[in-house]
């Protein structure tokens, strides 16, 4: 009985602390509780059944005045396409054996034309390997001796979409390999996530996401390393308006919370030249990899990125060729995974990494209500308490001022 | 690990010490002066071997921290798990805090007690090496448990000997000798740690558990080395004895428990200070490493290095401020600025991108000034046949609070990152305060003497001591 009244009792103070968080965290988050209707669909418009190991998802995000559409396809590199409309009834057009043959610019099209206010592509387009064997995990200043022939995403063989589409939690997976031995009992997937309003993963690193992003979480599961002292690096290509140049900004955060041990995020962002105007769209990341399946922070391994190259041509991309015309610029850049001195990928034949895709500035972390509230009760405490305490003395002091004058007899 | 040696300053008050040294000495034959047990010059000999008989626990104590990117990797450690290394040494000490006295007094004496410890020291450390060299945690936080056990009564037996061998006027430059002597100790295992486990790891080509374990071995020398001096010191003392006639030194503690119903509420809001206070100290030390590292991008010599200026500076900074406690008094208000600095500091690294190095010299300054005012406190407020209790007590429970936030630190670490176990230092620090505001206003209604100036404080002991003739 005893125990069941303490029970109920834990369990008020518990509710009464969540009340109190959700007040607070109203007080926070309310800037940014924008929503959107999300739905998904695989393969639009399309009649016949595709060859096998391509599929075209369609993440339809409609917000009140607009609507963004996300499209995640592996005919090719597999590729994160994102178009921004000003109209709440745009539409993705398919021309299917136009698109399937790969020559065809223009074979997609979102519309009506006029409606479109932004778009950008970001492509995954190789994996790199490469043997360490000085452990300095410094790909860029290593013999090309070094690296192995890298992993062409394009020719990868890749799962179906539509057994892995979960419509209630909003994702869907790819998965591949290139047929080889390596990838016999291996494989690099892709997770895309899409979000109707602000919030988190549950597993690290809990990238702040909103209704404006979509998030992919690539991860390089039990392939064999062709060296014991292999490590890998990813290779990714933007593609966007040649009006808009792309950077990568390292922006330092004093929080750590929901990414322990990090305190870095690094963007990259596409703006206008004139720097004061703002960020259109983004890619978003923490230097951080994880070497375990369960992230957590022994198996956390620093990541770095090179600096944005400018590209000749356009990625070897079917959802890029087939919606990206003349007039666009592509832009690429490393992701390498561990520093000096880690692990290699062969000790838990495990790597993952999550970045986030979204339109508009990126989103800033910002403490949790929890932190606030310690602090404000930490500090407002002892204030609160000298408050009283000075105006109990001061009132004792009153009361005993007049003995002090009385007359001496 | 550092609580203990503020004890220090009272022990020349509170003891019943036998009969210091006598110059009446039996012995007919002339000695050189440095023989002469009698002669400054030959003391001045024993204090080095004193000196030297606590530098390798103090040495050894924050090896983890030295050590911790190097723990972490090659014994594939979380960090809740690293920390838990503290947490053994401190296990130990909630009990031993109320024995080791006895046990000096009692049981071994001093001479063999402090050899008793020092090998105790010497194989927790060796226990704990090997633990690493096999791979094994169990056996290196057993080593860890059983370091602890003669860390902390190694120290008292420390005392125990400086006030048998300088009660008078030169006892407070002997403690405050040994004090500087166990930061140094303390600051040269930060520095110098990373450095010879490089070198071990050049010469075996390799790094991993047995690299970190021959590593370890090689401070333990630094064990031997107090053990030695343990061994001297005994001799010398039993020397020292057949010629002057003088009895063996006595730590002179006695722990009532019963007392501890008696503890006024003015002395439990101090224990609490002090819990509260260190807590927020030495684990965020034995995880200070990588955080530099990881917020500041800080190399892992120069995060070593600014983990360790706490120790520096609290070196030189110990006697200056204790001087300057005594000579104005008004202790309340200086553990006040002290916690409120210390929080300034925690606040610091918590949400600012500042040089750490900053906030560490601020943490250095009032981690000195809050031993200085906190400790002697404690005197003002229990009548001095409990003073032995009170303070066996305040140590019980610290190294309980340090044990229970060590493993709390790790944990929180490994699930909330860096901000939150600030955050959480931060509320620490913030407990300390509301106790001294509480203490401050107790003090103030019950018309205690723990906030008089060192005046008033002078001339109420004077005419109290007037009343009593």
């Amino acid at each position: 009985m005893a125990a069941t009244v303490q029970l109920a009792r834990t369990h008020l103070m518990l509710l009464l602390l969540f009340l109190i968080l959700q007040l607070v965290s109203g007080f926070i988050l309310d800037s940014d509780d924008y929503r959107r209707r999300v739905s998904l669909e695989l393969n639009p418009g399309l009649n016949s059944s595709v060859p096998p190991g391509v599929s075209l998802l369609h993440i339809q995000a409609r917000g009140a005045s607009d609507t963004l559409h996300f499209l995640f396809c592996s005919l090719g590199a597999p590729t994160l396409l994102l178009v921004h409309t000003n109209s709440t009834s745009s539409s993705v057009k398919v021309d299917w054996p136009q698109f399937l043959s790969k020559n065809d610019s223009g074979s997609l099209q979102v519309e009506p034309k006029s409606s479109m206010l932004y778009s950008s592509a970001l492509v995954f387009t190789r994996l790199w390997e490469y043997e360490d064997v000085n452990n300095t995990a410094d790909p860029q200043n290593m013999p090309s001796s070094s690296f192995f022939p890298p992993y062409e995403l394009q020719s990868f063989t890749w799962g179906d979409l539509n057994k892995t589409l979960n419509s209630t939690t909003r994702t869907a997976q790819l998965c591949g390999g290139d047929g080889n031995s390596s990838f016999s009992n291996g494989s690099l997937c892709l997770a895309i996530s899409a979000f109707e309003s602000v919030g988190r993963d549950h597993i690290w690193p809990r990238l702040l996401h909103n209704a404006n992003s979509s998030q992919v979480h690539v991860w390089l599961k039990g392939v064999t390393a062709r060296s014991n002292y292999s490590r890998f690096s990813l290779e990714l290509q933007t593609v966007g308006s040649r009006e808009l140049p792309s950077r990568v900004d390292v922006v330092r955060s004093i929080d750590d919370e929901y990414t322990p041990s990090i305190f870095q995020v690094s963007e990259w962002v596409s703006s206008p030249v004139n720097s004061t105007s703002p960020v259109l769209g983004y890619s978003q990341w923490k230097p951080v990899a994880y070497r375990t399946v369960a992230h957590n922070l022994e198996g956390a391994t620093p990541c770095r990125h090179s600096s944005p190259q400018p590209m000749a041509e356009l990625p070897p991309s079917g959802l890029v060729k087939a919606y990206f015309g003349n007039g666009y610029q592509t832009s690429g850049l490393n992701i390498t995974f561990g520093i000096a001195g880690d692990p290699f990928y062969g000790v838990t034949n495990y790597l993952s990494w999550t970045v986030l895709v979204g339109l508009g500035s990126p989103p800033i972390d910002s403490f949790s209500p929890l932190v606030i509230v310690i602090m404000a009760v930490g500090l407002g405490t002892p204030m609160v308490l000298i408050l009283l305490g000075g105006v109990c003395v001061c009132i004792r002091k009153r009361q005993a001022e007049p003995l002090a004058y009385e007359p001496i007899n | 690990m550092a609580e203990r040696e503020e004890r220090r300053n009272l022990l020349d008050e509170d003891n019943s010490l036998s009969s210091p040294v006598r110059d009446d000495s039996g012995t007919a034959r002339p000695m050189a002066a440095i023989c002469d047990p009698s002669r400054i010059h030959h003391r001045i000999v024993v204090l080095t071997f004193m000196c030297f008989l606590g530098f390798g626990s103090y040495f050894c104590y924050d090896n983890p921290a030295a050590l911790q990117t190097q723990v972490l990797q090659d014994m594939n450690l979380n960090t809740s798990k690293f920390m838990q290394l503290y947490a053994w040494y401190s296990w130990p000490n909630v009990v031993l805090c109320f024995l080791g006295g006895f046990l000096l007094d009692r049981v071994f004496g001093i001479r063999l007690g402090t050899v008793i410890f020092s090998l105790f020291v010497c194989f927790g450390q060796v226990i704990f090496a090997a633990g690493a060299f096999f791979n094994a945690f169990w056996l290196m936080a057993l080593g860890r448990f059983v370091f602890g056990i003669g860390g902390e009564s190694l120290a008292v037996a420390q005392n125990t000997y400086a006030v048998n061998w300088f009660k008078g006027k030169e006892v407070n430059l002997v403690f405050g000798l040994q004090l500087s002597m166990a930061r140094l100790g303390s600051t040269v295992n930060m520095n110098i740690m990373g450095w010879v486990y490089g070198r071990i790891r050049d010469l075996m080509g390799h790094t991993g558990h047995t690299t970190l374990g021959v590593t370890l071995l090689i401070a333990s020398s630094t064990c031997i080395f107090s053990l030695l001096c343990a061994l001297v010191l005994g001799y010398l003392d039993k020397r020292a004895e057949r010629i002057l006639n003088k009895e063996q030194g006595k730590t002179g503690e006695v722990i009532k428990l019963t007392d501890v119903k008696d503890f006024s509420l003015s002395l439990w809001l101090i224990f609490i200070i002090c819990v509260a206070y260190y807590v927020a100290i030495f684990p965020f030390i034995g995880l200070g490493q990588v955080f530099f590292i990881e917020k500041f991008n800080f190399s892992p010599t120069q995060a070593r290095a600014v983990n360790s200026i706490v120790y520096i500076i609290s070196a030189p900074a110990s006697p200056v401020l204790g001087f300057l406690v005594d000579k104005t008094g008004r202790n309340l208000i200086w553990v006040l600025c002290a916690v409120v600095t210390t929080l300034a500091s925690h606040m610091m690294l918590a949400f600012t991108f500042w040089n750490p190095w900053i906030a560490m010299c601020l943490l250095g300054v009032s981690y000195s000034l809050l031993a200085c005012a906190l400790w002697p406190m404690v005197a003002f407020v229990v009548p001095e046949h409990q003073l032995g209790t009170a303070y066996g007590f305040m140590q019980s429970i610290q190294n309980l609070g340090l044990a229970l936030i060590s493993m709390a630190a790790g944990a929180i670490l490994d699930n909330r990152g860096y901000l939150f176990l600030e955050v959480f230092f931060c509320a620490c620090i913030c407990l300390a305060l509301i106790a001294i505001v509480m203490l401050y206003f107790v003090n103030y209604l019950r018309g205690g003497e723990l906030n008089l100036s060192a005046t008033a404080r002078a001339k109420l002991q004077k005419s109290s001591s007037s009343d009593s003739e």
